[in-house]
């Protein structure tokens, strides 16, 4: 998908009214007429709407028949979910990648070298001695 | 689908959190150590293949991430605000080799720059990490653009994926 595609699909998608459309269409093929009663708006105002879903590749209009009737066309919009799917799994991931890091922390593969400045700290602690 | 639902707020934010079973301490070091971010940070399978880390407000992380199959993606964090082991905030971008910030390579009208802070709270030497992302400077499109991409494809479309999926498949029976 082109860069310009994508963002047109966001951009018709960036509507309720256009959002409703669609959702309208994903119950099956329908008429100009039919898609605006629910809306109170004048068959040109849905026209316009539609002609934004058509150029972001969302719907298809029938040129066969006399009413036009719209289809949805879904693959624009199963590839702008696969998109946005990309900024949740980075993150998923690296968060399961840090949760695996963070085990190996835990048990450090190399020996671990005991600082000398604890040492008499250790000593003073086996004397029952405490600090204030 | 209501579409009243649907009409979301510009500055609506993607959030992501996850608990980890270390101190704070712990994961704030392994957040904000150039050595040991590079250990973890991207998907699966990637490397990072270059990290300018400056950790300071004002400074800047310049990461090269390389993907299994070779591709390589780069990317710019500016520290904002840094409140050790608590909180971090960062403008994300993405960027060239060179460390200049660009856009979205698939999506021009993603927002140039934005926003993301990261908590730290730990109860019972457990971590909890809440990711909060949103447009920063953005243009009212890319707002939308941003709002549309995370929080409508999660919640108003919800439905409408559903109704899509069985119209998808009715039509596949055919």
């Amino acid at each position: 998908m082109s860069p310009d595609h994508l963002s047109a699909t966001f951009a018709a998608l960036a509507d309720p009214t256009r959002r409703a459309i669609l959702a309208r269409l994903a119950s099956g093929e329908t008429s100009v007429t039919e898609l605006a009663a629910p809306f109170e708006m004048t068959t040109p105002a849905v026209t316009k709407h539609l002609k934004v879903l058509e150029r972001a590749g969302l719907i298809t209009r029938s040129r066969q028949a006399q009413w036009r009737p719209c289809q949805l066309n879904a693959a624009p919009l199963h590839q702008a979910a696969d998109f946005i799917e990309q900024y949740r799994q980075f993150w998923e991931q690296s968060f399961d990648r840090l949760d695996a890091y963070l085990k190996t922390m835990q048990t450090p593969p190399q020996k671990p070298k005991i600082p000398k400045k604890i040492l008499p700290i250790k000593k003073e602690n086996k004397n029952g001695r405490k600090k204030r | 689908m209501d579409a009243k639902n649907a009409n979301l707020s510009a500055d609506q934010e993607f959030v992501i959190t996850r608990d980890f079973d270390a101190p704070r301490e712990r994961v704030w070091r392994a957040w904000t150590e150039r050595e040991q971010l590079m250990q973890w940070f991207g998907p699966t399978g990637f490397t990072m293949s270059h990290a300018k880390f400056d950790l300071r407000p004002g400074g800047i992380f310049h990461y090269g991430l390389r993907s299994p199959h070779g591709h390589e993606m780069w990317g710019e964090w500016t520290f904002r605000e840094i409140v050790a082991p608590e909180r971090l905030v960062v403008v994300t971008s993405f960027s060239d080799a060179q460390g200049g910030i660009t856009r979205h390579p698939m999506a021009p009208n993603w927002p140039l720059e934005t926003i993301s802070t990261t908590t730290f709270e730990e109860h019972n030497g457990k971590t909890t990490i809440t990711i909060r992302w949103a447009p920063w400077n953005a243009s009212e499109l890319e707002c939308k653009v941003f709002s549309e991409a995370h929080s409508g494809m999660r919640q108003g479309w919800g439905g409408t994926f559903e109704q899509l999926a069985a119209y998808l498949a009715k039509a596949n029976s055919h």
